[in-house]
């Protein structure tokens, strides 16, 4: 009785037994798809947030194109599409509006508070004045 | 051991004397008392310099300019001694460079927080500090005379500045007043084109960024604490702008309405963010060149335009 019931223990623990598989974890695509507002703007490094109304400001992202609804000064001004430098590793989105030139704008992809927030920068006038707006997904 | 104490105590206050009296001093500037705008600044600084202990240093000079002239691309400097022969030239220092003991500041960053802005009122101005390119070995000795040449090509713009300099050396940096010396000058003034951009007198009236364009937001600044005016306690200010384009035509918006309201800052200061594109609904094809603008009370009763008068102020839509 007591061989069956080794034999039957290491049976069931040689079955136990399984390779493990490891997955090497992947970098999330970084997705912008949805509508985003302005919730902090800052002109040359000063906060214009309170000071200005963006809270009307939504930049729309599908796959590869994007619309804007009540524009503010912004990297452009017309609807068109966009585009990371990277999708994995972004440093870079580029929006070529239509009829126009592709722009360039460096991105920081943070997320405060358990949200994902999308930082640009970017000059709408005078190169020598720059603009930061932080997006976050609108409600 | 009394006296042994009090001789320790008299030869520490004289070593504290002879460290404290090493100075350096700008005894005198000569400038010109204006100039037309473009043409080249030449100022001449004349600096005493007591070295009171031995020393290896190169000699900094540093000058508070208005950004616009771009003083790191369009100013030279050089200076002649009484301690070395003909005319030792000078090289600027590049921003980013730690000055020495500064606690990491570059020179323009320590300059601005030791010596200031001598009162420059518009926040658009930078030291630019220059060394010497040769190191000099001073032995402790009698003061003597340093005549420091600068000249300084200047822009077009036309504009009043309180000029600063400053002297000091590598190994002292700006660590205590007595290390280095300063000066500001009364008001400076360039004859150019353009508005007037008066760094010296508080305007009543000022526009944020100094450059910009109509796509960018703009901040219009009325502070009616600088002079009496017809809005002097005025419980609402608002903004009676016109808008030049740039084929000469012109549009106005001048009501009393929220988009040209201003908000209230207190002590009669009152201020609007305002997006010019948007503000007087230009199409794609029209642009601006400038402003005209005045300001009223809520019923638009009383007009207030440049130096409190019937002029209107004046805006230029420039980069540079």
């Amino acid at each position: 009785m007591k061989k069956l019931l080794f034999a039957a223990v290491c049976a069931a623990g040689l079955f136990a037994c399984k390779p493990e598989r490891l997955v090497t974890p992947s970098e999330p695509i970084k997705g912008l798809s949805g509508s985003w507002a302005i919730i902090r703007a800052t002109r040359n490094g000063t906060d214009i947030t309170s000071r200005f109304d963006f809270s009307h400001f939504r930049i729309n992202f599908a796959d590869s194109s994007y619309t804007i609804d009540s524009l503010v000064p912004f990297i452009v001004s017309r609807n068109g599409k966009w585009s990371f430098d990277d999708p994995l590793y972004p440093f870079n989105i580029n929006f070529r509006a239509t009829d126009s030139a592709v722009k360039a704008s460096p991105l920081l992809f943070p997320v405060v508070g358990g949200k994902r927030n999308v930082i640009i920068t970017f000059s709408p006038g005078c190169d020598l004045n720059s603009y930061q707006y932080t997006l976050q997904k609108a409600n | 051991m009394k006296y042994k104490n009090l001789a320790w105590k008299i030869l520490g206050g004289l070593l504290l004397l002879i460290i404290v009296s090493c100075s350096m001093t700008i005894d005198s500037i000569v400038l010109p008392s204006s100039i037309n705008g473009g043409d080249n600044l030449p100022v001449t600084l004349n600096v005493k310099i007591t070295a009171d202990q031995a020393q290896t240093s190169n000699f900094m000079v540093a000058i508070l300019v208005p950004k616009v002239w771009k003083a790191r691309q369009n100013a030279t400097m050089s200076f002649v001694s009484d301690v070395t022969t003909g005319p030792q030239q000078m090289t600027v220092i590049p921003a980013g460079q730690a000055a020495p003991q500064g606690g990491g500041l570059d020179w323009p960053t320590l300059l601005l927080n030791k010596v200031g802005n001598g009162g420059n009122l518009i926040p658009d101005y930078e030291w630019v500090a220059f060394y010497s390119n040769t190191s000099y070995s001073l032995a402790g000795g009698a003061p003597f005379g340093v005549t420091v040449s600068i000249n300084i090509k200047t822009s077009p713009d036309n504009l009043s500045f309180k000029l600063g300099y400053c002297v000091a050396n590598s190994s002292d940096g700006l660590s205590s007043p007595d290390r280095y010396g300063s000066k500001f000058s009364d008001c400076f003034e360039v004859h150019g084109t353009g508005d007037l951009i008066d760094f010296c007198n508080p305007q009543l009236s000022s526009i944020d960024p100094r450059t910009s364009l109509e796509n960018d937001i703009v901040t219009v600044t009325f502070d009616g604490g600088v002079d009496s005016t017809q809005l002097t306690n005025a419980s609402q200010v608002n903004m009676c702008m016109t808008g030049v384009l740039t084929t000469g035509d012109s549009v106005t918006v001048c009501t009393q309405t929220d988009a040209t309201k201003m908000i209230p800052l207190g002590l009669n200061k009152w201020q609007k963010d305002f997006w010019p594109r948007k503000f007087f609904n230009l199409a794609d094809n029209q642009h601006l060149s400038g402003l005209r603008y005045y300001f009223t009370d809520a019923n638009g009763d009383h007009k207030v335009g440049y130096g409190g008068g019937g002029d209107p102020f004046t805006y230029t839509f420039k980069c540079q």
